[in-house]
């Protein structure tokens, strides 16, 4: 279409047709004042203050509703406009409560600066402030809405970012203003506590419910969320060096879109607590006591190098952290094979779905993994099996929400659990516990059977339809609807969404964690191949990564099995290379996994363990077993940032940084890279851990120290291919994928994918003892097993007590009411929790929340691995209940 | 309709379903209820933004914009009085007075009977019967005090006094 050429205050200007004349002015630096305009929220033309006058039909119209049009003569500064503009600030104002003074918003509130722009002081209007009282019960937010302009941002945001509906405008007039549904108070509401209307608030209607009164802070900085695999992107606010303020960054690329969740926006207060470790502590007389740096690495550097050489380099294990960066990791693995010769590392992340992670990257050879959640808005169909991620990752929650809310792109939902994201599905299918891969088997039956599958596609991309055919046409639908619990009808229904369409796959700890998940997973990597749903925009396997960095951390070789830019061990061209540049000789065999380093330190023959950055007394299953597992070692060395249940064990104990204390870089699950600059200094005398690292490998016998985050970045980005992007385009790049498939390669040639046989499940026992499933999750407020967000005040004071949630079939026969306690068995342990009836479960599964109660959950599980294939079943176990 | 009894679920839900999945017929829905219920009820909110796939905080928004949709139960004649500039001039005021004394009821309220709710309108728009005022869906018109009376003893109300129905 034509470009529109128009006049802004004398300047000539052309832009797209449909561009509204503020976006037409502000591209081209042209100021207009405006209160309730957003780039991220539909325009609503709600506060005026963007009046323009049109010189040649002499109207006035808010710019930020009205697109431009030919020829037209804009002014937005004019007298009258001025005038226009100034009254509305001056009415504003009169109905505003004169409570700046005390107002946490001070000088950031943009109606005082757009009033101070204007040079509206006093406003010469009687005031008539509009008191409604202050809403303050919950921990997060204060609304005090006589401040309300009525602008609506909240309101959009709710509805159009973050999809919850929590509030709208009621009543209208002078009364009308932004309320829950029946003005109940909001924790009594839908709302998640995202805080995104805070966020978005121009004055202090809606407010952040601080620890302490600060004020306004004197920094702000951009970086990145600490928590979930999202990687959001986030100002925090920092007085005298401490974090008090987060919000989420408004920048357009940021892949949350101005949105946060309740996690991101609250709970990094564990940055300032007093548990923070700030000073090095080496055990003398059996008692943890403070140490120099000095001290403590010379302790960490003799007790390591003595006991490779009493016992050999298997006799030490490195478990690094899925919460580092990418520097770190690299750093920490390179420390382990290249100084200390052992392959024995691992990283926490290997609980959330490692075995599945390596089965992708063998079979795809390192292709799709870019998978970016814009996309997912641009998909054909969502599939989401196995993930929650209203609750594990909201910020792909809301990505989904608005596909299909907005999009209307059609949502299926496979779940044992009705979750929140069913509301917004055409289509649920609440399957028994790990029978997905049967579930997905049947769906690609049926497509092959309509023969609507994507032929061209399984032609040119792919090898062994054959045997796969074969194994799609012998499966019995009957068996299949038996054991899924699901009617045939309800299959050939989701397969009718299916048909035609290519599908974004959206794989969450349902699948990870499962006994099943190496056969699920090629089941569905076989139906995304018959459907053509690999390697184009708004397809793919999107893998919900529960730690920030976990995709970073296998990605830099903090794994047993793989080096750094995920090169197998056992790859005699790969691991020579690295041996050139590290010049050591690597051992092809991989090393211990973090499971396999607990069985072998209680075997005995494991004497000395470095741990950076993990909890796992506390988010390892048994914690008795790994507590005592632990003391078995002859020498433990524990690097965090938070005294814990592990830095208790712990010989030496290193004071690391958090993410907001240090340089770095963060892959997230979407395959990009973002790094990051330090916002405050480390506490006390704690040093970043790329700092401990570098300082030890000096003192092992390392010849060059790398001195900053930035040497390593580049060693890392110069080394493997997959992070060249990471120095040469600064803050932000995306993985570079370099598969051998033909299907990512835009030349065309390479090798094709091959199918996976379609292996049918062993029928489930059921132990008569235990007749319920339990099926372990998260809640929003924690993340993983809540080492640090059980540090936030304000998410313990919202006093969520970690329910066993329960069927109310199964609460009527067991004589269970609401609150009772109960005693929840399992072969392995027990705990008590309160229960509460939910019908989002069926009857015999049960749900209990992680992180609560010190993650005791994990008494139920047996650390032994489950199952076949690497895969550690840790989503569910079976229990009895019995009332107390 | 009398005192409001339990709500008749099955009429409510077969209204609902009349327009399940579509977002656009929230209001004649609304309606549909407030014609039928003469009000509506505040647990219908939930079920109607599942079915309109709406957020209930939008369904409560609609309603309480409009004047003419109402949560919560309305008496068997709602009577308007108009308080625009025509009837204004014409004595409107003392026909307010007096109908607040007549019923014993101020601007919003109902009688606890359900017989009777009590509103003003800014205009009815019929200026050339000034003063003037609507009972459910009839307009008076040329009021004056006794006519108030004899309108209100028409529909059972006996000099402010209940009228057992």
């Amino acid at each position: 279409m034509e470009a529109i050429s128009l006049t802004i205050n004398g300047k000539h200007i052309s832009c797209p047709p449909g561009t509204s004349i503020l976006n037409a002015a502000v591209e081209n630096g042209i100021k207009i004042p405006t209160l309730c305009h957003h780039p991220h929220l539909k325009p609503a033309g709600a506060c005026r203050l963007c009046l323009v006058e049109d010189e040649k039909s002499g109207r006035i119209m808010a710019s930020c509703v009205t697109p431009v049009s030919t020829n037209m003569v804009i002014h937005t500064d004019s007298p009258e406009i001025k005038r226009h503009r100034t009254n509305i600030i001056r009415l504003m104002i009169a109905s505003h409560p004169e409570s700046c003074i005390l107002c946490n918003q001070g000088n950031r509130c943009e109606l005082r600066q757009i009033a101070a722009e204007l040079g509206v002081g006093q406003i010469g209007l009687y005031p008539m402030p509009h008191y409604t009282g202050l809403e303050e019960a919950n921990p997060f937010i204060i609304r005090d809405l006589s401040k309300c302009i009525l602008c609506g941002k909240c309101i959009r945001a709710d509805h159009e970012l973050v999809v919850v509906g929590a509030i709208d405008y009621n009543l209208r007039g002078f009364k009308s203003l932004p309320a829950t549904a029946h003005e109940m108070p909001l924790e009594e509401s839908s709302c998640t506590f995202c805080g995104t209307c805070v966020s978005l608030c121009p004055t202090g209607a809606l407010m952040v419910k601080n620890t302490r009164y600060v004020g306004s802070p004197q920094n702000e900085s951009v970086t990145l969320c600490g928590f979930c695999g999202v990687g959001c992107s986030l100002v925090m606010g920092s007085v005298d060096g401490q974090i008090v303020e987060v919000n989420p960054s408004h920048h357009d690329e940021a892949v949350n879109r101005s949105t946060l969740c309740v996690r991101g926006h609250f709970a990094h207060d564990f940055l300032n607590v007093s548990e923070r470790l700030t000073s090095p502590l080496i055990r003398r007389d059996g008692e943890l006591s403070p140490a120099t740096w000095d001290e403590a690495l010379e302790s960490v550097a003799e007790q390591l190098i003595s006991t490779k050489r009493k016992y050999g380099p298997q006799s030490l294990a490195f478990l690094g952290s899925s919460k580092c960066t990418l520097e770190e990791n690299y750093l920490f693995q390179k420390m382990a094979r290249a100084i200390l010769a052992t392959n024995n590392v691992d990283n926490g992340g290997y609980g959330s779905g490692k075995a599945v992670v390596n089965l992708i990257t063998e079979k795809l050879n390192g292709g799709g993994r870019i998978t970016p959640l814009a996309s997912l808005e641009k998909a054909e169909l969502v599939f989401v099996i196995g993930a929650n991620p209203l609750q594990s990752a909201p910020v792909v929650g809301y990505s989904l929400k608005r596909a299909s809310r907005m999009e209307g792109i059609p949502l299926i939902v496979a779940d044992p659990r009705k979750t929140g994201l069913v509301a917004f599905s055409s289509l649920w299918l609440p399957l028994v516990p790990h029978s997905d891969c049967e579930l997905i088997n049947a769906l690609a039956a049926i497509l092959y059977t309509r023969k609507s599958y994507d032929t061209d596609f399984v032609n040119r991309f792919t090898e062994g339809f054959d045997l796969y055919r074969d194994g799609l046409s012998s499966l019995d639908l009957e068996r299949v609807s038996r054991v899924t619990g699901i009617e045939i009808e309800m299959i050939e229904r989701a397969a009718d969404l299916f048909e035609g369409k290519k599908i974004a796959f959206v794989i969450g700890h349902g699948i990870l964690q499962q006994r099943y998940a190496i056969l699920a997973i090629s089941a569905l990597l076989n139906l995304a191949l018959i459907t053509g749903s690999l390697g184009g925009e708004g397809t793919g396997l999107y893998i919900l990564a529960r730690e920030n960095n976990q995709m970073g951390a296998w990605d830099m070789g903090a794994v047993p099995d793989f080096l750094p830019g995920r090169q197998p061990l056992y790859n005699d061209t790969r691991r020579k290379h690295w041996e050139q540049i590290w010049e050591v000789k690597l051992s092809p065999d991989p090393g211990l996994n973090m499971i396999r380093m607990i069985e072998e330190t209680e075997k005995g023959n494991l004497k000395a363990l470095y741990i950076m950055g993990e909890n796992p007394v506390r988010s390892l299953p048994q914690p008795e077993r790994i507590s005592k597992a632990l003391k078995n070692l002859e020498f433990l060395v524990v690097q965090d940032i938070l005294e814990n249940e592990t830095t208790h064990l712990a010989d030496v104990v290193l004071p690391g940084t958090a993410f907001s204390e240090k340089g770095g870089s963060f892959t997230n699950l979407e395959g990009r890279i973002q790094s990051f600059e330090p916002v405050v200094s480390p506490p006390g005398e704690a040093k970043p851990d790329w700092e401990i690292l570098d300082l030890l490998a000096v003192r092992m016998g390392y010849p060059r120290r790398h001195y900053s985050f930035r040497k390593i970045r580049a060693e890392i980005s110069h080394l493997v291919p997959m992070y060249t992007g990471l120095e040469q385009e600064g803050e932000e790049s995306w993985i570079r994928e370099s598969s051998n498939l033909k299907l990512f390669r835009p030349d065309g040639e390479g090798e094709p994918i091959h199918f996976s046989p379609v292996i049918i499940t062993e029928d489930e026992t059921h132990d008569e003892a235990y007749p319920f499933t339990a099926i372990l999750g998260s809640l929003r407020y924690h993340l993983g097993s809540g080492t640090r967000t059980t540090h936030s005040a304000r998410i313990e004071g919202f006093a969520l007590k970690g329910d066993l949630e329960i069927s109310p079939e199964d609460g009527a026969r067991l004589n269970l009411n609401e609150g009772d306690r109960v005693r929840i068995s399992s072969p392995c342990g027990s705990i008590s929790r309160e229960v509460t009836l939910k019908n989002d479960l069926r009857p015999g599964l049960i749900f209990i929340p992680m992180a609560f109660h010190n993650n005791d959950a994990m008494e139920l599980i047996e650390l032994t691995q489950l199952g076949k294939a690497d895969s550690p079943g840790w989503k569910e176990c079976h229990v009895t209940l019995d009332k107390m | 309709m009398t005192k409001p009894k339990e709500i008749d679920w099955e009429r409510l839900e077969a209204i609902i379903d009349k327009n399940r999945g579509e977002t656009w017929a929230l209001i004649p829905l609304l309606q549909d209820i407030q014609e039928t219920f003469g009000y509506i009820p505040e647990e219908s909110i939930e079920p109607i933004a599942e079915a309109l796939s709406l957020f209930p905080s939008q369904v409560q928004g609609v309603i309480s914009f409009y004047a003419g949709l109402s949560l919560k139960p309305k008496g068997k004649y709602v009577i308007r009085v108009c308080r625009g500039t025509a009837c204004h001039v014409k004595g409107g005021r003392s026909i307010l007075r007096l109908m607040k004394k007549q019923l014993g009821l101020n601007e919003g309220e109902t009688s606890p009977d359900y017989q009777f709710t009590f509103e003003t309108v800014a205009c009815l728009g019929t200026c050339f019967l000034a003063p003037a005022m609507m009972v459910n869906s009839t307009y008076f018109g040329k009021l004056s005090p006794p006519k108030v009376t004899t309108v209100l003893t028409q529909y059972g109300k006996d000099k402010g006094e209940d009228k057992k129905a």
